[in-house]
């Protein structure tokens, strides 16, 4: 008989999407989980009992809707890989709140912790951000709940830390390469959240180099600690695996046991995929530690072959940079700065002016949002927004919490717009009311 | 149109264990045509054995005969001299076989010791996966691409021959991860054990699907009742040709596919667990079942389910599991619930229960439990047995519940009804809601709607009025289930599967199952490889005399990746799998087919 048996039962939601690609020779195309599906197969992990593989759920537009504004319009940029991919997240997390696992993992691809509030095209491999769909898709169901997103991608996730900016119920946390070495150049220990929500905003820019040890610091010393604080309902963890020794597109020095502790450690109860591009000497071993931990089955046998720890210890500089580093974030995570930088007062509302740029799709952004700073709720939310390839477009979004004051300032700033004519698309996100309007100008 | 086939003294319920139950063999009283070819088929099950000679027009000749679990041969033997001295040795020109010799032997621990070698590398520890008295790792490793990562460490090989030697192993696996991709370790383990080997059986030889503990577990398997298994077959060969028997001999296969009795020699595991495929192929045939349907059989114990879709029945994706082990062996996707005629009724708080438990026979057949069939004696669906100890036993269960015995018995009889009726939705979901890869697949994917809901088994035509209120699709008990396991095993085709892997950069193609490796130049794609693959696999079948018609090849998985490293493309990673699906001969499916 069988000795293996997962000690805590969890679903997988495998979607390699093996037909799809955004172009035959990038990072982001057919062949990324290939050989980590052969790798789970060949280990028998979908045979031992407690976890089980599922197929995704298809996100609608609508689920897109609730999240984010897709200027001109949502079918232009969430295509049906991006629906499934979000579906995929969604169904992850599904099984976790209806108790069919205690936890989810969603081996999907292409990934989201890139794409903003505002979408206007694909952006770092991203189209739409596929944890936030789930997050929200979960919210509307089941309520309103304290949601953790630890994002130990290689890249600053600086998507979701858009998405949830203003929203203090969602705890960010993003470890990363430092923005000064490595797209997309943010994510530093002074982004901590806007005016409504400061301190749920959590950046940790390390080192090119960073190995186990440093991350592993990191998780126990830092993010543990905010995870115990917080006390959310749900801990989601963007779990992109291009901060692996042998990435091709960063400078980081982690492995396969390394994540796999670092798993342990955040406890997640959804992880979803993001990067990682690596494909055949990082993703199979990593993602099969990443399973073995959160099935609470031994992962001690877990390694790169050929994996040589001494070639990839990280110098005692980088040690005490972080140990250091985890200090400054923590205190500023505790009492960060009532004086917001980048932004300014305008009346009741805080203003900020920003300037994206979409790689993937050779896109310039040009964005103004402004937060009504609120006492008793969040706060209503409104961008301007206008590209190189749309003109000017209007989002308003009335948050779940709204007091009746922001909401209705939401609703009247969705007819003034319209009534201005100076918009090509006006949206409104009313989580209040749970209705979702597009206005065309 | 099928020959009206005639029952001799038995009942159609298969539970029934009455003393006093005759062999019976019958015969068509007209002459069948002279230089007809016929199929025999014999399924030895675990209380019966059964035998039916299929010719062109019809069944020939019919036997049922009580197993003697001890001397499986001896059951063998004894039907096929039953039905040469009614339908005579001339014509028989196949005898497909079903038993469960390899089966049993698992399942009751009476198996050959075998000698397991596994070389696995980092991953999940090996030591897990162990399996029986004599297991040893040896370091080396393989990786997903077939690169050997780490070399095979032959000192700790050899000290486990040494180990086996002192304990008189005789036969051994060789086992390594991703040797289906490079199974250059597991030759090399032969080659270490071959001189104290009286048979190696190699995993990758199994099957090209990747799954290291199901290829150990096949491997184990195969070596350890691979002797049994040839003795067997020697028997049973030199049996049929002292009756003068010259037909061609398949071994009947969990996937209701057969394969030859030459093939079976080396892959005997391959013969497991082949009595529920046997009869739902069958059936498959008796109704001549042509759309998307579910096929129920209910037995004592319990109720086991199988799905038909797109002109053949559904296979288990991975492969079957013997003893609570998953192993490679193809399988027909089957479903068992624990409801059964012998399933005992229990009455709880939350309402009455049939199943899973079996606490030993009806009472009707001098059981001390009231069972499912009892409750169909006391509502006189049926008469079986001793009806009287029936309504006794359903009258003891009823005291102190305030109801009387018939309706308990109605409430029983309901429960398992409805049990059958959400279980077959749940596996209908289960098989909808299957992984797929592709977004093509996701949007796509063909959806499967049973339009029929085909029953057989004892209190299959007890129960059919109570299904056909319970289901929306139409229910079935064909007339002739009785023999549908036997006809099943008659009409089986050869069934088989390639795996074909191909990596342009390494250069290199590999047909595991078929032991076929070449290099290959970096222009081979994937038309060629799909070319290749079905192409060889047609001459494998040709190899075993498998005509075109009776085994149509037909290719279920292509695909083709761009390797890329540093944004140039370096080689293909091919992989096709082809495969002859289970089907029945359509000869002579005309023959058996009645109207259902």
């Amino acid at each position: 008989m069988s000795v293996l048996k997962a000690a805590r039962e969890l679903g997988i939601v495998f979607f390699p999407a093996f037909d799809w690609a955004i172009s035959p020779t990038h990072p982001e195309r057919q062949e990324r989980l290939l050989y980590t599906q052969d790798q789970l197969r060949e280990e028998g992990v979908f045979d031992i009992p407690g976890i089980d593989e599922y197929k995704p759920d298809v996100a609608g537009m609508s689920d897109v809707d609730r999240v984010h504004f897709c200027f001109p319009d949502t079918e232009g940029v969430a295509s049906p890989s991006h629906l499934v991919s979000a579906g995929g997240a969604i169904r992850a997390g599904r099984l976790v709140m209806e108790k069919k696992a205690a936890r989810a993992f969603a081996m999907v691809r292409p990934p989201g912790h890139h794409a903003m509030k505002c979408v206007h095209g694909a952006r770092g491999f991203c189209n739409i951000n596929i944890e936030a769909v789930m997050i929200e898709r979960l919210r509307e169901q089941y309520g309103p709940l304290r949601v953790a997103v630890v994002d130990t991608d290689c890249h600053h996730g600086d998507g979701t830390q858009d998405v949830y900016w203003h929203d203090p119920d969602t705890l960010f946390i993003s470890l990363h390469q430092d923005g000064r070495t490595l797209y997309p150049g943010t994510g530093f220990a002074h982004e901590l959240g806007g005016p409504g929500a400061l301190g749920t905003t959590v950046n940790v820019p390390l080192p090119p180099g960073t190995s186990d040890e440093g991350f592993l610091y990191v998780a126990e010393h830092l993010i543990r600690p905010l995870l115990d604080e917080f006390k959310p309902d749900l801990v989601v963890n963007s779990a992109g695996q291009d901060n692996h020794f042998s990435d091709p597109i960063t400078d980081m020095a982690f492995s396969a046991q390394g994540y796999a502790k670092l798993t342990d450690i955040v406890g997640a109860d959804i992880a979803v995929l993001e990067g990682g591009y690596a494909i055949q000497g990082a993703l199979p071993y990593v993602n099969l530690g990443i399973v073995l931990a959160m099935a609470g089955l031994d992962y001690s046998h877990v390694r790169e072959p050929g994996f040589d720890p001494e070639r990839v210890r990280q110098g005692n500089m980088i040690t005490e940079y972080v140990k250091r580093l985890c200090e400054d974030v923590r205190k500023l995570a505790k009492n960060p700065p009532r004086q917001q930088r980048g932004g300014e007062m305008v009346g009741e509302w805080f203003v900020r002016r920003k300037t994206l740029y979409y790689d993937t799709d050779h896109i310039t952004e040009y964005q103004t949002e402004s937060l009504l700073v609120c006492p008793d709720c969040p706060g209503v939310l409104k961008i301007e927004s206008e590209s190189s390839r749309t003109p000017l477009c209007l989002g308003v979004q009335i948050p779940i919490r709204a007091c009746p004051r922001c909401h209705a300032e939401g609703i009247r700033a969705y007819e003034q717009g319209q009534l201005k004519g100076k918009y090509r698309v006006i949206r409104l996100i009313d989580r209040k009311d749970r209705q979702y309007l597009r206005y065309m100008g | 149109m099928g020959a009206r086939i005639r029952h001799g003294p038995v009942s159609k319920d298969e539970t029934t264990k009455a003393p006093g139950l005759v062999p019976f063999v019958t015969a068509r009283p007209d002459g069948r045509r002279l230089g007809e070819r016929m199929l025999l088929g014999i399924d030895v099950g675990g209380t019966h054995t059964d035998a039916v000679l299929v010719g062109r027009d019809g069944i020939v000749a019919m036997a049922k005969i009580r197993t003697n679990q001890d001397n499986l041969l001896a059951s063998v033997k004894d039907a096929l001299e039953s039905i040469v001295s009614v339908a005579g040795p001339e014509g028989i020109t196949r005898l497909n076989l079903s038993t469960t010799l390899s089966t049993n032997a698992i399942v009751e621990g009476a198996t050959e010791p075998v000698g397991v070698f596994v070389s696995a590398g980092p991953g999940i520890d090996p030591e897990l996966y162990r399996v029986g008295d004599h297991y040893f790792t040896a370091p080396g490793c393989i990786d997903h691409r077939g690169a050997e990562t780490a070399p095979l460490d032959e000192a700790a090989v050899a000290r486990g021959i040494e180990a086996c030697r002192e304990a008189g192993v005789g036969v051994f696996a060789a086992v390594s991860k991703f040797s289906t991709r490079n199974p250059v370790h597991e030759n090399r383990i032969k080659e270490l054990v071959h001189a104290r080997a009286e048979y190696v059986a190699m995993g990758h030889e199994f099957s090209g699907r990747l799954g290291f503990s199901r290829r150990i577990n096949t491997a184990y398997y195969n070596s350890a009742v691979w002797r049994l298994f040839n003795r067997f077959a020697d028997a049973v060969q030199k049996s049929v040709f002292s009756l003068g028997l010259r037909p061609q001999i398949g071994v009947l296969k969990a996937d209701g596919g057969t394969m030859p009795l030459s093939a079976s020699r080396l892959s005997p595991v391959q013969s497991i667990l082949s009595g529920p495929a046997a009869s739902v192929m069958g059936i498959i045939a008796i109704c001549d079942i042509r759309e998307d349907a579910v096929i129920l059989d209910i037995g004592g114990t319990t109720t086991d389910m199988a799905v038909f879709a797109e002109s053949s029945p559904l296979i288990e994706r991975e492969g079957i599991a013997i003893s609570g082990r998953p192993t490679l062996v193809r399988a027909l996707r089957v479903k068992s619930i624990g409801v059964g005629g012998d399933s005992a009724i229990r009455v709880t708080p939350q309402g009455v229960t049939v199943g899973p438990r079996r606490l030993g026979p009806s009472m009707a057949f001098g059981g001390g439990h009231p069972t499912l069939v009892d409750a169909l004696n006391v509502q006189n669906v049926i008469a079986f047995g001793d009806v009287a100890a029936s309504y006794r036993g359903m009258a003891a269960l009823a005291e102190g519940t305030g109801h009387d015995p018939e309706t308990l018995a109605d409430f029983a009889i309901a429960s398992a009804v409805n049990r059958i009726r959400e279980e077959v939705a749940g596996f209908v979901r289960e098989i909808n809601d299957r992984p797929v890869y592709t977004i093509s697949e996701m949007l796509e994917g063909r959806r499967i709607a049973p339009a029929k809901v085909y029953v057989m088994g004892g209190p299959a035509l007890a129960l059919s009025g109570l299904l056909q209120d319970a289901f929306s699709q139409e229910v079935v008990v064909p007339e002739n289930f009785a023999v549908a396991n036997a006809v099943g095993a008659a009409l089986a085709r050869p069934t088989f599967s390639v795996e074909l892997f191909a990596d342009t950069a390494r250069g290199g193609m590999v047909i595991p199952s078929l032991g076929v490796h070449r290099e290959v130049g970096p222009d081979y794609d994937l038309p060629q490889a799909e070319a290749e693959a079905s192409g060889k696999l047609r001459e494998y079948l040709r190899f075993i005399k498998a005509g075109d018609q009776e085994a149509p090849v037909e290719t279920v998985e292509r695909s083709s990746f761009n390797m890329v490293e540093d944004a140039t493309f370096t080689g293909r990673n091919i992989r096709v799998v082809c495969q002859v699906r289970p089907g029945v001969l359509p000869q002579y499916r005309e023959a058996v087919t009645c109207p259902c």
